[in-house]
Order: structure tokens, then C-alpha cells, then sequence
């Protein structure tokens, strides 16, 4: 894994700006050709980054991203029935392939999914027959010969426009959306429901997972992720809190509540401890970009599995074990409970994950090598080379690792995201975003 | 020394680490009264963290059925590991606390009917496409109104400003850009209230009718 740099930092306000919560990065998307990054929030807002095109003049701003458009996508909002507020944070963002001009991407909160339009417009006309030109009424008895407006252009304007609101078909908490490779549709996940949506189509979706017990007192087990297969337009699989994927196929039935596949490890019993179920939980689940593999994330490692093998995954790296024996005070403080993404680099060779302490970690699946890294600013000067990060876990500390006992867990790092085709990472850190390149010789 | 990616066994990794080995030789009833105090959090929301809920419940059962294969395990009577009549009392209790804390979370679609019987699911994914049947989520149709949006627009907001005396009110509040949702067109609105204005000296009650007409059934963006 080579040492990445050219780091950027970007603060999801301006400095002079005071810091709240609602800056909180909540994800981090790029879209399918990675010049566009799209950012999430906690207050709801979406920042869309750009890659600016690399020029002769300044070969060394190789392709940075800029901010590109800024836009509020989901408010507070107040369910009367049930006397709540419904949180305004942006869970998840997915993008449409580009099919036009215009850039298409899927928002969501909680409970409703949003289809948003950016779109640029250099133009504007002029030469209006009903105002002047100050937007004044012209009195239409006035007017005595017509004219035909013209686009005189403009300075560039990007705006997003919310096309479609898909709502109130969720009555749990939406973990998940997924485009499907139709392009046509979608499915949106709750803790207890999968829905099938059509771009169109806003006051109907088909419900196709199902796994809420007639009695809620037999409740054990919540859907954590779901993601339709990168091909195959009928495959989509879903995790649970028990660690378990299903696979399943919208052909078998209409209600896939049969799965097709079932993957599932088997429980070490030299690991077996109140906790065994609760740091087995996935927190994402991610098919490679070739179809062939899924990528799972539960508290303490990262599994790789092969879809035609479901009793083991075929890899699992550990990202940090050495928490295995904090899980008593990480449970007291709710830590246990945070949930980490995992993502695939663009030949599915390496994957990536977050961890505490700002650390992230990635492991090259060919040559077993792994590395942590650090999204800090003390690190990050930008054109920095990332100096890899240790955690020492008994013993000796040598100089520059930071034992476990020094780890700072309000700094975690949830969401990151890798350029569809190149070394470019985006990390989000609290309420950072940081970009990594890879150093260019 | 690099990771290979395998699991490395626990042994590896301690030294000299105070706390216990086994996290689950922890006292075991400390981590119960933690559980029940996480339970009883996640229960006082509306709706609360449904996987956070799922998990330490799931948590505490475990630690339920440790304590009584422990006390159900050959031991004295006498012995100081027994448990005490007490803590058998609240073991019982914990299995059926816990159900009826997620039984009343089916209460959260109560206002729903039971999913009808004769709704049969539909052949085929692309069946699907052709005709998208509503959702089996029986809720759909109370959720409708829980949108603060349309709920705003229900027939029943005149009633509520009847008594209000809205003559101190100019015409101005009710320019289009101040009505939330209204698509204002760029440089028009300005002349379009002020044309408004010029025309009448206020809005009467047909106009205002006018206007939640447009609204609520210009609900498509």
C-alpha cells in the first residue's frame, strides 16, 4: 500500500464560522466518474465537491476539489401524531449515473428520501416583452412591438433543485439506499423493511423485505444495511444485527423474505462473551465493484466474502483488536454501538475502514499488508506524505506509537470514500473532510 | 511486525492488562444494571434507536440465562455464588419486561389495519414495475397526514384562525415569497405583490382561498 499525500483539508465551514454539531459529516460519496464528492451533514445540508480539470499552468494542483454547490436537503421536522422531532441528518447519499448535462443524487434522513438536480446555468435571457429591465410590470397598453428574448451569458451558477420526495413509506429509522443498475430504480431500508422505489413514481413503492414479527415482542433482530448487486439488477443483499447477509433475488418472489443466499460465520467459542453478539452486528455491507465479492463490517473487523460460499467469509483483517478487551467500558459508553462503513479502491485490491482516534486503516488484500493512517491537522499539511500510525498494546511503548489507554474515542472516523478509479480518498473526521492523493513522482 | 490479516488469538494481545480477561467474568451484575439503564433510555424515546434497543436487550437476555444456569447449576445452597430469592424474583420479571417494552413498540402503527388478507403479493419483479401496488407497510395512509407539511393544509386550518382578528395584518404577508413551497420565479415576485397590492387594497377571503388551493394541490415538485 503506498503512503498517500497531497492531503487537503477542508473544514465544512469556513474558520471564522463558530463550530456546532450540525457540522457533523454524517457521509461522504463520490459519484461514478469521482469528479464529483458529495458530503453529507448532520444539519441536513449537502456540499458537493468538484474536481477542478488539470491544467499546464499549475501542474501541481493536480485535480484538487473545490466546493462546487451548497444546498439545504432535508429541515427539521415535526411528527405531530407522535409529538417527535424528525432529525434533519443526512444518513446517506447516492448518485445516479450521469445521463445528461445535469448531476442527479439521492439524499436521505430518517424518513424521507430526496432526488436532487444540480445543475449549472451560464446563461440567462434577456430582453423580456412583459417587464423592463429592472423586473418592473410594463403596462401591457404600452407596449407596441414584440421582441424575442436571447441568452446573453452569465457568471456560472450551480443550483440544486429537489425533483422528486419520496415519503412517508418508512415507518423505522432509513439505514440504507441503493441505485439500482436499471437506473430505474431504487430501494430505500429500514430496521424492519426494504422498499422498492421507481424514480417516477413518488406516492407508491413495493415493500420486498419484510422481517417485522407479528408480535414486537419478538423482536431480536434489525436490518443494518442493504445494496443491490453492481450487475445484476435483481440481486440485492441485506445485513443484520445478528451478523448475518442474505442475498436475495426479486425474481424468486415478490416478497423476498426467502433468501436466496445465507452467509453467516460460525461463532469462535473461545470468543464467546455477552458482547460476542452486539460487536458481531454489520454495521455496511458493500459489494466489490466486480459483483463477484461482499465486504462486511462489524465492530472489530472487516470480512471479505465470496457469494458462492456462505458458511465463512474468505478474509477477515482485524482493524482493532485491541479494543477486544475494552468491550466492557466501550459498551458503558455506547462506543460498541458506533457504526463504521467500509469501501473498496476501484480494482477491489484494497479496502479501507475507520476506526478511533481519527485513525483509518487499509488493507491490500493481494499482499496482506495493512496500514493506519491519521486524519488530523498537526499530520496534514497539505503536500505531506501520511506518516502510518501505530497502537501499542503492551509492552514498551516505543516513540511515536500512542497506547490504547491514549486513544481518543470522540474522534472516530465512520465514513470515508475512494475515487471510483484512482488513489483519491475522501475521510471525514467529525466535522473535516479530508482528501488524500497519492504522491505523484 | 505488519498484520497478515487472520484472526489473531485474544492471548496474543494482552499484557498486563488490569482488567479481567474475559469481559464476561466483569461483574456480571454491574453489566446488568447498565443494560436495564440502557434499556430504559432507549424505551423513554418516541422512537427509540430500534438496533441499539434490539442489541442490549438481546444482551441482557444472555446475561439472564448465564444467571440462571448459574443458579440452576449444582450449588450449597449455602454457597456464597447462590442467587437470593431476590434476584430470582428479578430475573422472572426481566424475560416479560423486556416483552412488553417491545410490544408497545408495536404501538407505533396502531393506527394502522392489519395487513388485509387478500393483498397477495404480485408475480414478479417486473410485474412489480408495471404495477407498483401501495405499500404493505400498513401504515401508509396515517403516515400521510403525519408530514407536517400536508398536515398544515388539512381542511381544518381555517377553523383555527377563525377567531382571529386579521384586519391588523397587511396584504404583504401573504406574498408569495413569504408562503413556504411557493415556487417564486426569479425578479417577478416583487412586481407581482406590488401589482397586487395596487390592485386591491387588500387580499380578500377568495383570493386566500385561491391560494391554499394552489397549495395543497400543487403538492408535486
Amino acid at each position: 500500500v503506498k503512503c498517500t499525500s497531497k492531503s487537503r483539508v477542508i473544514p465544512h465551514k469556513p474558520p471564522a464560522t463558530a463550530l456546532s454539531d450540525s457540522d457533523i459529516i454524517s457521509t461522504v460519496e463520490f459519484n461514478h466518474t469521482g469528479e464529483l464528492l458529495a458530503t453529507g451533514d448532520k444539519g441536513g445540508r449537502v456540499v458537493i465537491f468538484q474536481r477542478e480539470q488539470e491544467s499546464k499552468n499549475q501542474p501541481h494542483r493536480r485535480g484538487e476539489y473545490n466546493v462546487y454547490s451548497t444546498f439545504q436537503s432535508h429541515e427539521p421536522e415535526f411528527d405531530y401524531l407522535k409529538s417527535l422531532e424528525i432529525e434533519e441528518k443526512i444518513n446517506k447519499i447516492r448518485w445516479l449515473p450521469q445521463q445528461n448535462a445535469a448531476y442527479f443524487l439521492l439524499s436521505t434522513n430518517d424518513k424521507t428520501v430526496k432526488l436532487w438536480k444540480v445543475s449549472e446555468r451560464d446563461k440567462r435571457p434577456e430582453g423580456y416583452n412583459l417587464k423592463d429591465e429592472d423586473g418592473r410590470l410594463r403596462d401591457p397598453s404600452m407596449i407596441t412591438m414584440l421582441r424575442v428574448p436571447v441568452l446573453r451569458p452569465m457568471d456560472l451558477m450551480v443550483e440544486a433543485t429537489p425533483r422528486r420526495v419520496f415519503a412517508n413509506a418508512h415507518t423505522y429509522h432509513i439505514n440504507s439506499i441503493s441505485v439500482n443498475s436499471d437506473y430505474e430504480t431504487y430501494m430505500s431500508a429500514d430496521d424492519l423493511r426494504i422498499n422498492l422505489w421507481n424514480f417516477e413514481i413518488t406516492n407508491q413503492s413495493f415493500n420486498i423485505v419484510d422481517i417485522k414479527p407479528a408480535n414486537m415482542e419478538e423482536l431480536t433482530e434489525v436490518i443494518t444495511a442493504a445494496e443491490f448487486h453492481p450487475h445484476h439488477c435483481n440481486t440485492f443483499v441485506y445485513s443484520s444485527s445478528k451478523g448475518t447477509i442474505r442475498l436475495c433475488d426479486m425474481r424468486a418472489s415478490a416478497l423476498c423474505d426467502r433468501h436466496s443466499k445465507f452467509f453467516e460465520e460460525p461463532e469462535d467459542p473461545s470468543n464467546r462473551s455477552f458482547f460476542s453478539e452486539i460487536i458481531s452486528s454489520i454495521s455496511d455491507v458493500k459489494f466489490s465493484h466486480s459483483g463477484r465479492y461482499i465486504m462486511t463490517r462489524d465492530y472489530l473487523t472487516v470480512k471479505v466474502w465470496d457469494l458462492n460460499m456462505e458458511n465463512r467469509p474468505i478474509e477477515t483483517y482485524q482493524v482493532h483488536d485491541y479494543l477486544r478487551s475494552k468491550l466492557c467500558s466501550l459498551y458503558e459508553n455506547d462506543c460498541i454501538f458506533d457504526k463504521f462503513e467500509c469501501v473498496w479502491n476501484g480494482s477491489d485490491s484494497v479496502i479501507m475502514t475507520g476506526s478511533y482516534n481519527n485513525f483509518f486503516r487499509m488493507f491490500d488484500r493481494n499482499t496482506k499488508r495493512d496500514v493506519t493512517l491519521e486524519a488530523s491537522r498537526e499530520n496534514s499539511k497539505p503536500r505531506a506524505i501520511l506518516k502510518p500510525r501505530k497502537v501499542c498494546v503492551g509492552g514498551k511503548r516505543r516513540k511515536d506509537e500512542i497506547s490504547v489507554d491514549s486513544l481518543d474515542f470522540s474522534k472516530k472516523i465512520l465514513h470515508t470514500a475512494w475515487h471510483p478509479s484512482e488513489n483519491i480518498i475522501a475521510v471525514a473526521a467529525t466535522n473535516n473532510l479530508y482528501i488524500f492523493q497519492d504522491k505523484v513522482n | 511486525m505488519l498484520a497478515k490479516g487472520v484472526k489473531r488469538p485474544r492471548g496474543e494481545m494482552e499484557g498486563g492488562d488490569p482488567e479481567p480477561r474475559d469481559p464476561s467474568a466483569a461483574p456480571a451484575s454491574s453489566l446488568f444494571n447498565i443494560s436495564m439503564v440502557k434499556l430504559h433510555q432507549s424505551l423513554r424515546h418516541v422512537e427509540p434507536n430500534l438496533r441499539h434497543l434490539v442489541l442490549v436487550a438481546n444482551t441482557l437476555r444472555r446475561m439472564q440465562d448465564q444467571m440462571q444456569r448459574e443458579a440452576g447449576g449444582p450449588m450449597a445452597p449455602d454457597s456464597p455464588e447462590a442467587p437470593s430469592v431476590g434476584d430470582d424474583l428479578l430475573l422472572s420479571a426481566l424475560d416479560s419486561s423486556i416483552s412488553t417494552m417491545l410490544e408497545d413498540l408495536g404501538q407505533v402503527e396502531v393506527l394502522s389495519p392489519a395487513r388485509p388478507e387478500e393483498e397477495q403479493p404480485l408475480a414478479g419483479a417486473s410485474g412489480a414495475r408495471q404495477e407498483l401496488a401501495r405499500t404493505s407497510a400498513p401504515c401508509l395512509g396515517p403516515l400521510e397526514l403525519l408530514s407536517s407539511a400536508s398536515y398544515l393544509l388539512e381542511d381544518g386550518l381555517e377553523d383555527i384562525f377563525e377567531d382571529i382578528d386579521t384586519s391588523m395584518y397587511d396584504c404583504d404577508l401573504w406574498s408569495p415569497t413569504s408562503l413556504s413551497g411557493f415556487k417564486a420565479f426569479s425578479g417577478a415576485e416583487d412586481s407581482d405583490s406590488k401589482a397586487l397590492a395596487g390592485a386591491e387594497d387588500r387580499l380578500d377571503m377568495s383570493d386566500l382561498d385561491y391560494l391554499m388551493d394552489v397549495l395543497v394541490g400543487g403538492h408535486a415538485l
